[in-house]
């Protein structure tokens, strides 16, 4: 009987152990591929895919975006893919599609999300490389794809040539950030400081990032900026340290292997950082995530933070900021930011819907929605905007957008602040 | 593989005939846990392993035995540091969930209160709240300026410094967490102490505390050394939590791995670190198997 009793109760507490160890286990073990995504994919990421999207190594493709077909294609259908955020695909989906197909009646335009599906834009590249190769039916139209971040499908001649003739619209657009001749950004967002007006009086703003240091040694604790891999408004900080420290020149970094010469000026991007670490909200506690840096802002826990603009003018215009937030952007070299990019492969059915979809994005009133609507920067120059909207952006308007390019660069940033900035720990011989 | 070997190789030659079948049946309901641990975990820890011991020479091609990766993992400061950070997470949180816990279990184990289900109700309560949702409570409430700082500040307390993106958030969180499992075994330890054992004591004169250490104590040893040793393991290899919470440095031997291997991109560091924690768990792991294995003390 009590043997009985026993050994139920042993198997009640195995029972409840091991369903407790499984909960446990559910909570930490498929975190790696699903917690980390939520404070790194903030809405920013879309906007500057160059500097805040995590490495390929860290998405495991479970599937094919290629897999994903469109409900029809042909010569009056344009398939547009994109990986955006649900406000971005909002946007297009309930303002400019509309309008486009008002002014061009004759077409058809599906906007095929591929968020998340394997990797993405590029796996419809190499489908549309695939078709091109046997000559069939590429089942896409535009990519949200910037062309320079694949370079074999662009020696393979898989995209169209655009010039001011294809899309006219090009001729406005900011010379610096047309990369390439194969793909067309069309709106961007650019990484700038944020302060409390209230707090950091105009004669104090810095406009260098000499002065910024200053300002940030001369203010301990009110000043933070993110985890570099954790937010784009903290990764491109980082980075204007590094164009610091080499020059202020960044068109030195050249997307690909790593120049060694630059590599070894790193560390006194670390010693610029490490310098003010004390100095940073609760000594040198760094926020993971863009979002969080908005909430100490926002609450009054620090006076002033480097941040994304886009994110920024949605926070102002929905209150979550206090008025008294002012955005401000350096004026010896800006921070840098992103531009998104649209392609047109060469094989596809409708090339003169896609050129004309694209060129109608870069209209002057599409480009006053992108900041209006979107807290987006525009891709054609400024002063081809209304001038109120000008004036009200004055602060932070650049014809400059340094562009960081990514790949093993940004790794070895990662890895160089963590080890020399974040911790208190001096790094000795290897 | 393993298994097929198992159940022909061992029973055969010693037994008799008719008990064969049954052995036979027995590691035939045994192999399908056996076969998916052996894929799915044996395999590629292995391999994990063979792979942190080995360097492969870049010139030659040649693969060599080597115990490199681990004598590199130990010359790093910042790698050590992780560990021992991980470490002390581990001790502190295991040691105020016995403070916590016990309290709580001797409670639930003794009063038959209705205030007794009540709180055994909110001692559960955390096993139904994700660690990602309370990561961000925690947050919200003890950020500075979140609502513990606004209550301070409201009865006059001023520089409250945030335990958020420090050791003591992390510890708070994990604590927070591993309550309802601590309290479920040390009570379900305390339950198999048969009244009549402890009102005998009492009618002889023993007062709480001897109760308590001579008779509760050493017979619910073994449910404190279950508790010991699994929120030992689960707490050294947390992810959520610290990765929420913790700072930017030092991490956590959880958060660190995820780091080599996603951000700096070095796979054989990552898995140094994991085998580094395994074998760090394993330790607790033995013991862990001896005590559930070990015969019953005081069995009649």
């Amino acid at each position: 009987m009590g043997n009985i009793k026993r050994i139920a109760i042993v198997l009640l507490v195995l029972l409840i152990g091991s369903v407790v160890a499984a909960c446990a286990g559910a909570t930490n073990a498929p975190a790696p591929t699903s917690a980390p995504a939520a404070p790194t994919s903030a809405p920013a990421a879309t906007n500057a895919p160059a500097a805040t999207s995590a490495p390929a190594a860290g998405a495991t493709p479970t599937q094919n975006a290629a897999d994903i077909k469109p409900p029809s294609s042909g010569e009056n259908v344009i398939n547009m893919y994109s990986d955006d955020d649900s406000n971005i695909r909002d946007w297009l989906t309930n303002k400019i599609i509309p309008a486009f197909l008002q002014k061009f009646p004759q077409y058809k335009v599906n906007l095929i999300s591929v968020r998340g599906v394997g990797n993405g834009p590029r796996d419809i590249a190499d489908r549309a490389k695939a078709a091109l190769d046997t000559n069939s039916d590429p089942l896409a139209d535009i990519l949200v794809f910037d062309c320079t971040t694949y370079p074999a499908l662009r020696q393979a001649d898989l995209w169209v040539k655009l010039d001011d003739t294809n899309v006219p619209n090009r001729k406005n657009v900011i010379n610096s950030i047309k990369t390439s001749d194969c793909s067309q950004p069309y709106r961007g967002s650019q990484v700038l400081l944020a302060y409390d007006s209230t707090k950091v009086p105009e004669n104090e703003v810095p406009h260098t990032f000499t002065d910024l240091l200053a300002w940030i040694k001369a203010h301990p604790g009110q000043f933070v900026y993110c985890r570099p891999d954790k937010g784009g408004s903290g990764s491109n900080f980082v980075v204007r340290a590094i164009y610091e420290v080499t020059g202020k020149d960044p068109s030195l970094f050249k997307p690909g292997d790593p120049d060694p010469a630059l590599l070894a000026k790193f560390p006194d991007a670390w010693k610029l950082l490490r310098d003010i670490h004390s100095a940073i909200y609760d000594n040198g506690a760094y926020p993971a995530g863009n979002t969080q840096v908005q909430t100490l802002l926002a609450n009054g826990s620090v006076s002033m933070a480097s941040v994304w603009s886009d994110q920024s003018l949605q926070a102002l215009q929905k209150g979550v900021y206090p008025p008294t937030i002012k955005l401000v952007q350096l004026n010896d070299l800006p921070f840098p930011g992103g531009y998104n990019y649209l392609s047109v492969p060469k094989n596809s059915r409708n090339v003169k819907g896609a050129l004309e979809f694209i060129n109608f994005l870069l209209e002057p009133d599409n480009q006053v929605s992108v900041v209006k609507d979107l807290g987006g920067f525009p891709a054609v120059d400024w002063s081809l905007l209304p001038k109120d909207l000008q004036q009200q952006y004055t602060s932070v308007i650049t014809s400059n957008v340094p562009s960081w390019p990514g790949g093993k660069w940004t790794t070895e940033l990662y890895k160089g602040w963590y080890d020399n900035v974040a911790t208190n720990i001096k790094q000795g011989s290897p | 593989m393993e298994t097929a070997q198992l159940t022909t190789a061992r029973p055969a030659p010693a037994v008799p005939a008719r008990r064969d079948w049954s052995a036979l049946f027995a590691y035939l309901l045994i192999s399908p846990p056996l076969l998916v641990l052996t894929l799915l975990i044996f395999i590629p820890a292995a391999q994990a392993v063979i792979e942190t011991l080995s360097t492969t020479d870049a010139a030659t091609g040649q693969t060599t035995l080597t115990l490199q990766n681990y004598i590199a993992f130990f010359q790093d400061p910042i790698l050590v540091a992780n560990l021992e950070f991980t470490i002390q997470i581990t001790i502190a949180t295991v040691a105020l969930l016995f403070v916590i816990g016990f309290p709580l279990a001797l409670y639930l184990r003794f009063s038959k209160s209705r205030i007794a289900a009540a709180v055994q109700v909110l001692a559960l309560f955390p096993l139904f709240v994700p660690g990602v949702i309370l990561s961000f409570a925690l947050i919200e409430f003890l950020g500075s300026h979140g609502m513990f700082d606004t209550m301070l500040n409201l009865i006059g307390i001023q520089g409250y410094r945030t335990p958020y993106q420090h050791l003591q958030g992390i510890v708070i969180a994990l604590v927070w967490e591993n309550i309802p499992f601590t309290v479920l075994i040390l009570t379900a330890g305390l339950r198999q102490v048969e009244d009549a054992v402890v009102e005998s004591a009492r009618d002889v004169g023993a007062n709480f505390w001897q109760i308590f250490t001579r008779i509760l104590l050493p017979l619910s040893k073994r449910s404190a050394m279950i508790v010991l040793c699994l929120n030992i393991i689960g707490v050294f290899g947390a992810f959520t939590i610290p990765y929420l919470l913790g700072p930017a440095q030092p991490m956590t031997m959880g958060v660190s791995m995820q780091q080599t291997f996603n951000r700096y991109e070095d796979r054989t560091g990552a898995l140094t670190q994991a085998v580094i924690t395994f074998l760090f768990c394993a330790v607790v792991g033995v013991l862990y198997v001896r005590t559930i294995t070990q015969p019953r003390e005081g069995q009649r």
